[in-house]
C-alpha cells in the first residue's frame, strides 16, 4: 500500500514537472538581446537601442547583404542582426514598449555588452541607469559594459559581425583582446557596479568608438623620421582604413558616477600596469644609439606590482614596484642589443619610459582626486574597521598622495635571432 | 512504537551537515554582511565554536540518559507537564525553521530563476516531495543524505575553485569588519544557524549509542563550520562588503559571474542542482523531527497521518509569507538571533535539573 501511494505520488510530481513550467519560454518565443545601448532621450529621458539576432537564416541574410540591402531598423532588408530604439522614462517600461512592436519576447539573458553614451557618462547620470539594471535578474553582472564616444544608437549601428557571422563570438573576443594589447581596461557591470560604490576607488571603463577613417589621409607628405608609439590615439581617431568601424581604445575614468576623463591607449597601458591587469602588449621603443629607428620589444607583465602604502604623518605615501619582462621583436638598427653593454641600455631605456608614463598618469589623477589604480584597496589593510576607514574617507586624500615608483625590467629573450648580422653592401662590417 | 530505523553515524553525519549547511545558499550571507562586514567567513567559526559547546550539553544529557531520546529525557528530568512544554517548544521551533526554510527557498527561487511560476507551485511541489520523503521514513532519507552529498561536495568545490578569477584577497581589508565585538556577538548569537544539530538528539535512538551522537554531531559541526565559512570566505573575496549586503542570494550571484570565455560559463546550473538538493534534504530532516517529536509528546504510534496532515500546515505556513523583506529580514533573522535558545539552552536547562534532581545513570568519568 505504502509502495503504491508513493508511486502515485512520485507519477503526479513526475506529471507537474515535466509538462512544462510557468517560466517556460519556447526557443522561437523569444529574441535574446545581444547589446544595450543608453542614451539620454529626447522624446523621455532614456533611449534604449537593444541589438538583437534576426534569427533568419545565416545565409540567406548575408546574400541579402550582398545584394546591397540595409538593415538595421529601418525594415527594408533583412540582415543576421538588427537594432530596434526607444524613448522611454525606465529601462523596464522601454522594454515593455518595445515587446509591444516586437513579435518575439525580448529577453536578456545573454545580452553580453551595454553601451553608456559619453554624454550620459560625461553627465553623471550613469548611477541612476545602472543600479536598476543590477537589480534585474535577466542581466549578468559578467556583461561587458563600454564607454561609447557619440551616441550609444551609432556604435550599436555599426556593430556588425566583422569576421565571420556570430556576433556574440566577436563581442567575447573583442572584449578579451584587451589581455593581449593592453590597450583598454576589460570592466564588467558587476566591476563598475562595485567600483561605483567604493569606497577604495573610483570607476573605470573602457572607451569604444565608430572611427569613420577620417583619420586616415591617403595622399600627403610621407612620414619622416619623428618618433611616434602609436599609442597616444584616442579612440576613433586611429589612422586605419577597412571594413570594420568599431574600436577598442583607451579608458573613461570616472569620480562617483560622472565621466571626468579620457585616455589614451598609452596611458591605459600605463593604468594596466599599475592595477597589475596588463598581460601582453607590443611597445614601440625609440632606437637609443639611432633615434631615427624603432626597437619593438613583446612586453608582459612578469608578475603583479608591489604597492606598500605608509599613512604615517600628514600625507599618505604609496610605494610601487612594476615587474615587467620583455622580448626583443626587432631590431631596424641591427645593433647588437641582444648582449651587454647595449642590452642594460635597452633595458633601462624602456625602464625611464614607464617610470615617466606612470608617473605622469598618477599625478593627472591626483589632480582629479581619483584613484583608479586600486591603491585603496591596499590602503584598507592599515585599519582594523570599516568605520574607521570610512572615516579617513581615502578617496578624498588621494589627491595629497605621494607615489615612489620603481619599475623593475628585464629582457628575457630576444626572438628567433641571438643577433642581426649586417647586411652586405648597405652597411659597414663590424 | 515509533520505528524509524537505524543508521550510521555517517548517514546521521551527512544528513545534519547538509541540514545546517544549506542554508549559506539563501539570504544569509548578505545579511550576515550587513551586519559584520566583511568579517564573515571568520564570524561563523565563531558560531561553530559555540555550537560544539551547545551541543556538549546536549551528548552529556544523552549520555546520562542511555538509549533515550530528547524527548523521553525531558519528560524525565522536567516532569510530564514541564517536559511536554520543551519537547512543544523545541518541535514548533522546528517547524517554524522548516516553514521558514521553505518560504525562504521559494522567494530566492522566485527571484533568480522562475520568476513567474506562482508560489504555491514551488511550495506545493516542494511540500509534495517533503511528504514523499517522509513516509519513506528516517533510514531514507538518511541514507540519501549520505548518496547524494557526494554530488553535493563536488559541485560545491567545483563552484569554489571556478570563483577564484572573482576572487580579491583586499576585498577582507579592514579584517574586523564593522568591530570585533560585534563579530564576537552575532558569532555567538548567530550559532543559532547550527541549531539544527539538536536533530541528532531527536533521532538518538535510531543511532547505536551516546558515542556514535557524540561522533555525528561533532563532525557535522565542524564539516557544516568549514563548508559554511569556505563559502563566506568565497563570497567575501568575490563581493566588498558595501554590494554584498545588497544581494538576494550571494552564492547564487557569485556562480553567475564565472566566465571563462565562451565556453565555461552560465555554470549557476551546477549550483541550482547543489542548492535545491540541499534544501530539500535539510527541510525534510527537520519536518520529519517535528512530526518526531509531535508523536513521541502524544504518543501516536503511526506517524503517517500525522505526516500528511502536517505536511498542510508546512504548505500552508510557507505560502503565508507576504514577500521576501518578511521571509528574509523578519522571520531568518530572528531565527538568527533568538534560534539559539530552544536547541542549545532547553537542553541545558534539562541538564541542570537532571543533575539537580539525580536522574539519569552517573558519569563514570
Amino acid at each position: 500500500m505504502d509502495r503504491l501511494f508513493s508511486l502515485i505520488v512520485l507519477c503526479i510530481i513526475i506529471i507537474a514537472i515535466f509538462s512544462g513550467c510557468y517560466d517556460m519560454r519556447e526557443i522561437d518565443d523569444v529574441s535574446h538581446v545581444l547589446v544595450m545601448g543608453i542614451d539620454r532621450g529626447v522624446s523621455d529621458k532614456w533611449r534604449l537601442t537593444l541589438q538583437f539576432a534576426t534569427l533568419t537564416d545565416g545565409q540567406g541574410g548575408n546574400q541579402q547583404k550582398a545584394e546591397g540591402g540595409k538593415g538595421g531598423g529601418n525594415g527594408t532588408q533583412q540582415e543576421d542582426y538588427t537594432h530596434v530604439t526607444v524613448d522611454a522614462p525606465s529601462f523596464f517600461t522601454g522594454m515593455d514598449m518595445l515587446n509591444a512592436s516586437i513579435p518575439r519576447r525580448l529577453v536578456f539573458t545573454h545580452a553580453s555588452l551595454i553601451v553608456i553614451s559619453e554624454e550620459l557618462a560625461r553627465d553623471g547620470l550613469i548611477g541612476d541607469y545602472i543600479a536598476p539594471i543590477m537589480r534585474f535578474r535577466e542581466i549578468r553582472g559578467a556583461a561587458h559594459m563600454i564607454v561609447a564616444k557619440g551616441s550609444a544608437l551609432d556604435f550599436i549601428k555599426a556593430n556588425q559581425p566583422f569576421i565571420g557571422t556570430t556576433l556574440s563570438k566577436a563581442l567575447q573576443t573583442a572584449a578579451t583582446e584587451s589581455s593581449n594589447t593592453g590597450y583598454f581596461i576589460h570592466a564588467t557591470l558587476r566591476d563598475f557596479y562595485n567600483e561605483l560604490k567604493s569606497s577604495y576607488g573610483q570607476p573605470v571603463l573602457t572607451i569604444a568608438a565608430v572611427n569613420e577613417f577620417q583619420h586616415f589621409n591617403v595622399k600627403g607628405p610621407k612620414w619622416d623620421s619623428e618618433f611616434k608609439t602609436g599609442s597616444e590615439y584616442l579612440a576613433g581617431q586611429l589612422p586605419r582604413q577597412g571594413e570594420n568601424k568599431i574600436e577598442y581604445w583607451g579608458t573613461a575614468l570616472f569620480n562617483e558616477s560622472k565621466m571626468v576623463d579620457e585616455l589614451n591607449g598609452l596611458q591605459t597601458r600605463a593604468l594596466a600596469i599599475i592595477r597589475g591587469e596588463f598581460e601582453r602588449g607590443f611597445f614601440t621603443l625609440q632606437d637609443p644609439k639611432e633615434p631615427s629607428l624603432v626597437v619593438p620589444l613583446d612586453i608582459r607583465q612578469d608578475r603583479k606590482p608591489k604597492v606598500k602604502v605608509n599613512l604615517n604623518g600628514d600625507t599618505p605615501t604609496i610605494d610601487l614596484t612594476i615587474y615587467l619582462k620583455g622580448e626583443i621583436l626587432a631590431i631596424q638598427s641591427r645593433l647588437h642589443y641582444e648582449q651587454d653593454p647595449l642590452l642594460s641600455l635597452l633595458e633601462e631605456n624602456f625602464r625611464n619610459r614607464i617610470k615617466d608614463q606612470v608617473d605622469q598618469l598618477i599625478n593627472r589623477c591626483k589632480k582629479q582626486n581619483i584613484d583608479v589604480f586600486k591603491f585603496g584597496d591596499v590602503a584598507a589593510r592599515k585599519f582594523w574597521t570599516i568605520q574607521e576607514w570610512e572615516e579617513y574617507n581615502w578617496n578624498e586624500k588621494f589627491k595629497d598622495v605621494k607615489v615612489n615608483t620603481k619599475v623593475e625590467f628585464v629582457i628575457k629573450r630576444t626572438g628567433t635571432l641571438m643577433k642581426s648580422s649586417p647586411i652586405p653592401g648597405t652597411e659597414e662590417e663590424d | 512504537m515509533i520505528k524509524e530505523g537505524k543508521f550510521g553515524v555517517q548517514e546521521a553525519m551527512w544528513l545534519c551537515a547538509i541540514t545546517i549547511s544549506s542554508k549559506v545558499f539563501y539570504t544569509s550571507p548578505g545579511l550576515v554582511a550587513s551586519i559584520v562586514g566583511n568579517a564573515s567567513w571568520y564570524m561563523t567559526l565563531i558560531s561553530m565554536t559555540t555550537a560544539i559547546i551547545g551541543f556538549t550539553f546536549i551528548y552529556l544529557l544523552l549520555k546520562r540518559f542511555p538509549n533515550k531520546d530528547i524527548i523521553a529525557i525531558f519528560n524525565d528530568t522536567m516532569g510530564g507537564i514541564l517536559g511536554f512544554v520543551f519537547s512543544g517548544i523545541l518541535g514548533l521551533y522546528l517547524l517554524f525553521v522548516a516553514v521558514s526554510t521553505i518560504s525562504e527557498f521559494n522567494e530566492v527561487v522566485k527571484a533568480y530563476v522562475f520568476p513567474l511560476t506562482p508560489s504555491y507551485v514551488i511550495i506545493g511541489l516542494f511540500s509534495v516531495g517533503v511528504l514523499v520523503l517522509c513516509l519513506l521514513g528516517l533510514e531514507s532519507l538518511a541514507r540519501f543524505a549520505k548518496l547524494s552529498v557526494y554530488a553535493m561536495l563536488f559541485g560545491f568545490a567545483l563552484i569554489l575553485l571556478l570563483g577564484i578569477q572573482n576572487y580579491d584577497i583586499n576585498r577582507l581589508f579592514p579584517i574586523f569588519g564593522y568591530g570585533i565585538d560585534k563579530v564576537f556577538i552575532n558569532g555567538i548569537a548567530r550559532s543559532s544557524a547550527y541549531g539544527e544539530v539538536i536533530i541528532l538528539a531527536v533521532f538518538a535512538k535510531s543511532l547505536q549509542g551516546a558515542q556514535y551522537i557524540k561522533k555525528a554531531g561533532y563532525a557535522s559541526l565542524i564539516i557544516s563550520g568549514i563548508s559554511i565559512s569556505l563559502s563566506l570566505l568565497a563570497f567575501t573575496l568575490s563581493f566588498p562588503y558595501y554590494t554584498a549586503m545588497e544581494i538576494v542570494a550571494p552564492m547564487y550571484q557569485m556562480a553567475t559571474l564565472i566566465d571563462y570565455g565562451r565556453f565555461v560559463q552560465r555554470v549557476e546550473p551546477i549550483f541550482l542542482f547543489i542548492w535545491f538538493l540541499s534544501s530539500f534534504i535539510a527541510v525534510t530532516g527537520v519536518f520529519y523531527c517535528f512530526v518526531s517529536i509531535y508523536c513521541k509528546m502524544f504518543r501516536i504510534q503511526d506517524m503517517r497521518p500525522i505526516i500528511i496532515g502536517s505536511s498542510i500546515i508546512l504548505f500552508s505556513g510557507s505560502v503565508i509569507q507576504s514577500n521576501i523583506g518578511v521571509s528574509a529580514a523578519l522571520t531568518i533573522q530572528n531565527i538568527r538571533q533568538y534560534g539559539w535558545i530552544p536547541p542549545f539552552i532547553l537542553p541545558l536547562i534539562s541538564l541542570v535539573v537532571g543533575l539537580i534532581r539525580k536522574r539519569g545513570v552517573k558519569s563514570n568519568g
